[in-house]
């Protein structure tokens, strides 16, 4: 079977198109279920098939388009698109477990979700950058129906910022990706959109500051998605007002496809680059900057969501941070937190969303001894917790080790100063752990009860996931670090790093 | 006659139908000096065309005339729909659309 | 044969663990059957390792690898093994005592599978091979003290108190991973060199590499190493300024303290400078280029904590209180050991510090569970409370009498009879002193024997509260039932006979580090003669503090009142905990952190980044500019016309300047 890609994508597509014409809610989420669930099974028989040993694309396919451009349809995976092509596909099904008793325009709500899936799978696949810019503009607009309908009270100006903040720099991306596709065109006289054929040339451009501008631009583009400081505004807002289902897959697939650019556009170009140390230093700093700044900015929240949020925000920050620390350990490590970060972050939303559902509020102080009534919620929130703070054991652990560990080989002062993050990112996690949900019960609340079937059995699987993924890194991590070392071959040889 | 006579008497018919558009309030008056410089345009298409020996502009003339056609039959529909309601094709009326 | 079921030990309570936790309801006696299994089970493997491997002075090695050049691994040296026996008795014992003590808790299930966990971590600890495994282990234990000290996560206190042993250890944990940081970063240049591919069969942070690559590190940054990672050992150890976890930590229930306080958690500090005590043994020994000698530090630290710890002990009323800063004493008694004898004997030190340790953990444990034997009794934790219980809980009575005499270090030197405290305390001062006559610096000296005083006082103090004069309450009170005070009496025969056990123990241990790396130890420089004071001094002080506490706490010879009271600055600062709490809690946790920083983190964020640069320039920029610009739809179809015309005029004459021609 040739064409496992386009199937995996096409899938979702149809089974968005049929859900939106559903009738009934039972209708629509079994067939947002089945059709999640087809794009697995597609994407675990892609999975068992890689070969983890080699770095080049597997499974590629190319069709032409739109020739006169020189665009067109070329899907392929490597160690870097495969596992989180594994994670959109492990995530959107148990997001529509998680969701199963959504009421309100319930066909549109799935086929939003499944729209969202064929946008992130169509961004973790795609080889030829016009195709790449569509599918990563396509994300965006499920998105903002989903906040912008089923969000929260200040759903309208959440739904805006998100919209303009990303794709205002999608479209600073855009410029610099027409800037590489000009410079290709020109030297070899034919148009064409293939992302490495670009990338490759883009060390032909003679002027430094040119190069510069163009790396700029693109690593603006991602790092807004990230989100990375001071670029992050958008994200607690949006996280707050959008429902549960569609902050799941924001924290745990969106803001992945940032970091996935990072690995395929930003680091092939940062040896060439016209400074490569100071753009080095420069993503060190905002990585860093992230890890404590966003740790801090969770410190402060009341709002439990709102601290989620930073907390991706923080966890973010260490895959800039590895990325740019240019050793394959921790390049492969960054690459493992992204995959990590999207297991674990899911599970921290959905308790939010849980804790909002059944209280009616999400602000800690409002809370207080919940575990009494929520004796499973608490549970599995508290493995959440747990892998979020970083508990070995748990896939963080070995994501976060590997970057700190092997980025001191280059970044030693950001390592350092990334240390200092780990006791405070502790600190709130336990905080409002405790204030929230261990403690005297507020009387206030009344009765709650705890978290349906379906939501507590998506979580359970999560956190199993978070563990085996954290006792045994081998499966994703090894596809990980051969890319990692393919793609640092070069650097080294440029002498980048000391 | 050489070329630049087209051209000019193209000019002309041009210049008229500018001059047309932005002087006049009737909407019917600029619907015609519009067409005006449709037809300037197309004279100056036949001209190059004629003189070049290449058949390429006469057809693009004649697809120019079909579009004119359907402009002016659009045009002209909505300004009857518009007189029903406002009772006038002043444009300087009709001006709910400016800031 | 034993040796290949060694994963066993750390699996059978993972094992039990887990079906407890899930299964636990429908589990014979609410789940504690299995997890005593377990972890008999666990000590039948370990005691049948020793007893393969003690003859023939073997080693047990397994090795796996795991991920990105490193390993997961077991090594059972002389160290790990009685370690694991150790650990697996305590803990089996505490298991069986709170079948009884916790007979009445809904939650039990729960309780026995955490504790099971707990012991498990406890364990893989102890027989990792590697740093990064051991590192892994030691979280978990600190994530189990978190959930155990948090058992009654109901009452606020306990809530805080978890959180605040995790937290508070956890500052050590980041000094520890950053000391494995280091460690890596020197260890992967030595085996991975530029390429960092590791060779196969190389796993970089195993013990055994480390150890044969300590003298191709550079000394300043071994020192940096081993301090980081005393670092993490003052976390786990509960050493000063990091010591006020532990305390805390009572929330829990009691067999949870015996749990933390005598067989796990609080020892791996300790157990992980003895494991690692090659590299601390290496680093330089004089104070260059301004870097200090780890050991050194480590006397200091210890010392000081033993006799910090101590005051406070003097004045707390909680039980349970008191005997939570003599466990900070203890162990800073232990890492007295571990730096001083280190800088005197060598890696012998290890196993004097590892003495005193097991024969603590089986004085510490008793002691905590005849405390819980009480509190059960009496229901209260406050020995105003209490008094002339020995009538009524004669076994628990005697049991907690032989155990504070062993804390106390009471025995008859010269003719070596004595309890475990005794010999294994003794061994500590007397090393200390060596270390004074040796480096002609007698200050951790001082610090023991002072302590060692105030040792022997305040436990008096507590049995005679507890147990002598006219009951203070009226409280009903009973002995506890047969599975709660067997357990008692099998510690309290460890307490008082184990003692007799130290000169084999010292033999056995001197061997590991040479059975480890394949290099000879240093013969032992042939032993200082000790003058009869200093060996007699420890024992007299532990008889004068006896003394001091019978006059006043069972005579009451001494009016108190004066003292213990409000007005007397001393022991308010006592009382309050030296302001730890005050001052690691609500300013630097709350204050300063929450407060400060963190708030004006979100100042900037959303009144900087947010409202003004965002809102305000950027934005309200835009909208201007619209403002101004929608002023040219002018609504005149006209002006339109004329702006199209000038359009082109502009486009007609730039082509011009362009491109030229007439």
């Amino acid at each position: 079977m040739a064409a496992l890609i386009s199937l995996m994508i096409a899938i979702p597509l149809i089974g968005a198109i049929i859900t939106f014409l559903t009738r009934t809610r039972e209708q629509a989420r079994l067939v947002a279920l089945l059709a999640s669930g087809i794009s697995l099974v597609i994407s675990l028989i892609i999975f068992s098939r890689f070969d983890s040993s080699i770095s080049t694309i597997q499974f590629g396919e190319s069709y032409p388009w739109i020739a006169s451009l020189g665009v067109s349809l070329k899907f392929g995976v490597d160690g870097i698109g495969m596992p989180l092509v594994l994670l959109s596909n492990i995530v959107i099904p148990l997001t529509v477990i998680f969701a199963w008793g959504e009421t309100k325009e319930a066909n549109r709500f799935y086929g939003l979700i499944l729209l969202e899936l064929v946008g992130v799978l169509g961004v973790f696949t795609s080889l030829d950058f016009f195709v790449f810019y569509i599918f990563w503009e396509i994300v965006l607009i499920p998105m903002y129906f989903l906040i912008s309908i089923w969000g929260g009270p200040r759903k309208d100006y959440a739904a805006i910022k998100f919209f303009i903040y990303t794709h205002v720099a999608s479209l600073v991306m855009l410029l610099a990706i027409f800037s590489l596709y000009f410079n290709a065109w020109t030297i070899s006289g034919t148009p064409s959109f293939d992302m490495f054929y670009l990338l490759k040339n883009y060390s032909v451009i003679q002027s430094p500051l040119l190069k510069d501008a163009i790396f700029l631009a693109l690593l603006f583009g991602f790092i807004v998605k990230m989100p990375a400081v001071p670029f992050h505004t958008w994200l607690p807002d949006a996280h707050v007002e959008a429902p549960t289902a569609g902050s799941v897959i924001l924290a745990a697939l969106l803001l992945k496809m940032g970091g996935y650019g990072l690995f395929r556009v930003i680091l092939p170009l940062l040896p060439y680059s016209g400074s490569p140390a100071k753009l080095i230093t420069l993503m060190a700093i905002i990585g860093v900057l992230s890890i404590l700044y966003g740790t801090f900015l969770a410190l402060a929240q009341r709002d439990l969501k709102k601290m989620v949020a930073y907390s991706s925000i923080s966890h973010m920050g260490y895959v800039t941070l590895g990325a740019a620390a240019l050793i394959p350990l921790s390049v492969s490590g960054a690459m493992y937190q992204q995959f990590s970060h999207g297991l674990i972050t899911c599970v921290l939303f959905m308790s939010c969303g849980v804790i909002q559902h059944s209280a009616g509020t999400r602000i800690i102080g409002d809370l207080g001894g919940i575990a009494k009534h929520m004796p499973k919620l608490t549970f599995l929130m508290l493995a959440g917790f747990l892998a979020s703070l970083g508990l070995p054991g748990m896939s963080g652990f070995i994501a976060e080790f590997l970057v700190l560990v092997n980025s001191y080989f280059t970044l030693p002062t950001f390592v350092i100063l990334a240390l200092f993050g780990i006791v405070f990112t502790a600190g709130y996690h336990l905080w409002a752990m405790q204030r929230a949900v261990f403690g005297t019960y507020n009387e206030k609340l009344g009765h709650i009860h705890d978290g349906a079937n379906y939501e507590m059995a998506s979580m359970g699987i999560l956190i199993l996931l978070i563990i085996f993924f954290g006792l045994n890194p081998n499966p994703v991590l090894n596809m990980m670090t051969t890319n990692a070392q393919q793609l640092l071959k070069f650097v080294a040889l440029r002498g980048v790093i000391t | 006659m050489s070329l630049y006579t087209y051209l000019l008497i193209s000019a002309i018919i041009f210049a008229i139908g500018s001059y047309g558009i932005i002087t006049q309030r009737s909407g019917i008056k600029i619907l015609m000096c519009i067409e005006l410089l449709l037809n300037s345009a197309n004279l100056n298409l036949v001209a190059f065309s004629s003189f070049n020996g290449n058949a390429t502009g006469q057809v693009f003339a004649i697809f120019s005339i079909a579009i004119a056609a359907a402009e002016a039959a659009i045009g002209f529909a909505i300004l009857v729909a518009l007189f029903r309601v406002r009772d006038t094709i002043n444009l300087d009326d009709i001006n709910i659309l400016r800031w | 044969m034993f040796s290949d079921y060694a994963a066993f030990i750390v699996l059978l309570p993972v094992i039990a663990f887990v079906l407890t936790l899930f299964l636990g309801k429908k589990l014979y006696s609410g789940g504690a059957l299995l997890p005593i299994a377990a972890i008999a089970g666990s000590f039948i493997i370990s005691f049948g390792i020793f007893l393969e491997i003690y003859p023939k002075d073997g080693i047990v090695q397994q090795s796996w690898p795991w991920f990105a050049g490193m390993n997961i691994g077991i090594l059972i040296d002389p160290l790990a093994v009685v370690m694991l026996m150790m650990v697996s008795f305590v803990s089996l014992l505490i298991h069986i005592y709170a079948v009884g003590y916790m007979a009445h808790d809904p939650a039990k299930p729960r309780y026995f599978a955490e504790t099971s966990l707990f012991t498990a971590a406890m364990l893989s600890v102890v027989l990792s091979d590697n740093i990064l495994q051991f590192f892994i282990s030691w979280e978990l234990v600190g994530l189990c003290s978190f959930l155990l000290i948090g058992f009654w996560y109901h009452k606020p206190s306990a809530a805080a108190a978890a959180k605040k042993a995790f937290l508070v250890t956890r500052v050590g944990d980041v000094l520890f991973l950053a000391g494995i940081v280091l460690l890596y970063v020197n260890m992967s240049e030595i085996i991975a060199g530029r390429g960092f591919t590791v060779p196969a069969g190389n796993f970089i942070l195993q013990f055994k590499t480390m150890f044969a690559a300590i003298p191709l590190i550079n000394p300043t940054q071994l020192t940096y190493i081993t301090l980081l990672f005393f670092g993490g050992a003052i976390g786990k150890s509960g050493q000063f300024p990091l010591h006020g976890w532990l305390p805390d930590a009572m929330e829990g229930p009691t067999t949870v303290s015996a749990l933390i306080h005598a067989a796990t958690m609080v020892t791996a500090g300790v157990y992980l400078v003895a494991r690692t005590f090659p590299m601390f043994a290496a680093t330089p020994s004089t104070i260059s280029a301004g870097v200090p000698d780890s050991l050194l530090i480590v006397a200091y630290v210890g010392g000081f904590t033993a006799l910090f710890a101590a005051t406070m002990g003097l004045v707390m009323n909680d039980i349970k209180r008191v005997l939570a800063y003599s466990t900070v004493s203890q162990l800073g008694y232990m890492m007295l050991a571990l730096g001083t004898a280190g800088a005197v004997v060598g890696a012998q030190a290890v196993g004097i510090s590892m003495f005193h340790l097991i024969s603590h953990a089986f004085f510490k444990a008793l002691l905590f569970l005849c405390a819980g034997s009480v509190i059960h009794a009496v229901g209260t934790n406050d020995i105003r409370e209490m008094g002339g219980l020995f009538s009524k809980m004669k076994i628990t009575g005697t049991t907690m009498l032989i155990a504070a005499l062993a804390l106390a270090g009471i025995g008859i030197p010269f003719i070596n009879i004595g309890t475990a405290g005794f010999f294994s305390k003794d061994m500590i001062i007397e090393k200390a002193f060596e270390y004074g006559q040796l480096k002609g610096d007698f200050i951790p000296y001082a610090f023991a024997i002072i302590a060692a005083l105030l040792t022997s006082i305040y436990i008096f103090r507590l049995w005679f509260m507890t147990f002598t004069g006219t009951p203070r309450s009226e409280r009903h009170s009973h002995e506890s039932p047969g599975v709660m005070t067997r357990p008692l009496m099998i510690l309290a025969l460890f307490a008082l006979f184990f003692g007799f056990a130290h000169l084999g123990f010292y033999d056995y241990l001197n061997k590991n580090f040479e059975l480890l790396t394949g290099e000879k130890a240093a013969p032992e420089s042939g032993g200082v003669q000790m003058s009869p004071i200093v060996v007699l001094l420890p024992v007299l002080v532990g008889v004068l503090g006896f003394l001091i506490s019978y006059a006043i706490y069972h005579k009451k010879m001494l009016d108190m009142s004066k003292l213990v009271s409000s007005q007397n600055p001393l022991y308010k600062l006592l009382l309050n905990r030296y302001y730890e709490p005050k001052i690691g809690a609500d300013i630097i946790g709350v204050k300063l952190t929450h407060d400060v920083v963190a708030q004006s983190g979100e100042f900037v964020d959303r009144k900087i980044i947010d409202r003004l640069v965002i809102d305000n320039i950027i934005s309200n920029t835009l909208f201007k500019l619209g403002e101004f610009i929608r002023k040219l739809q002018t609504g005149v179809v006209q002006n339109y016309a004329s702006i199209t015309l000038l359009g082109l005029g502009l486009l007609i004459l730039l082509l011009r300047i362009k491109f030229g021609g007439t």
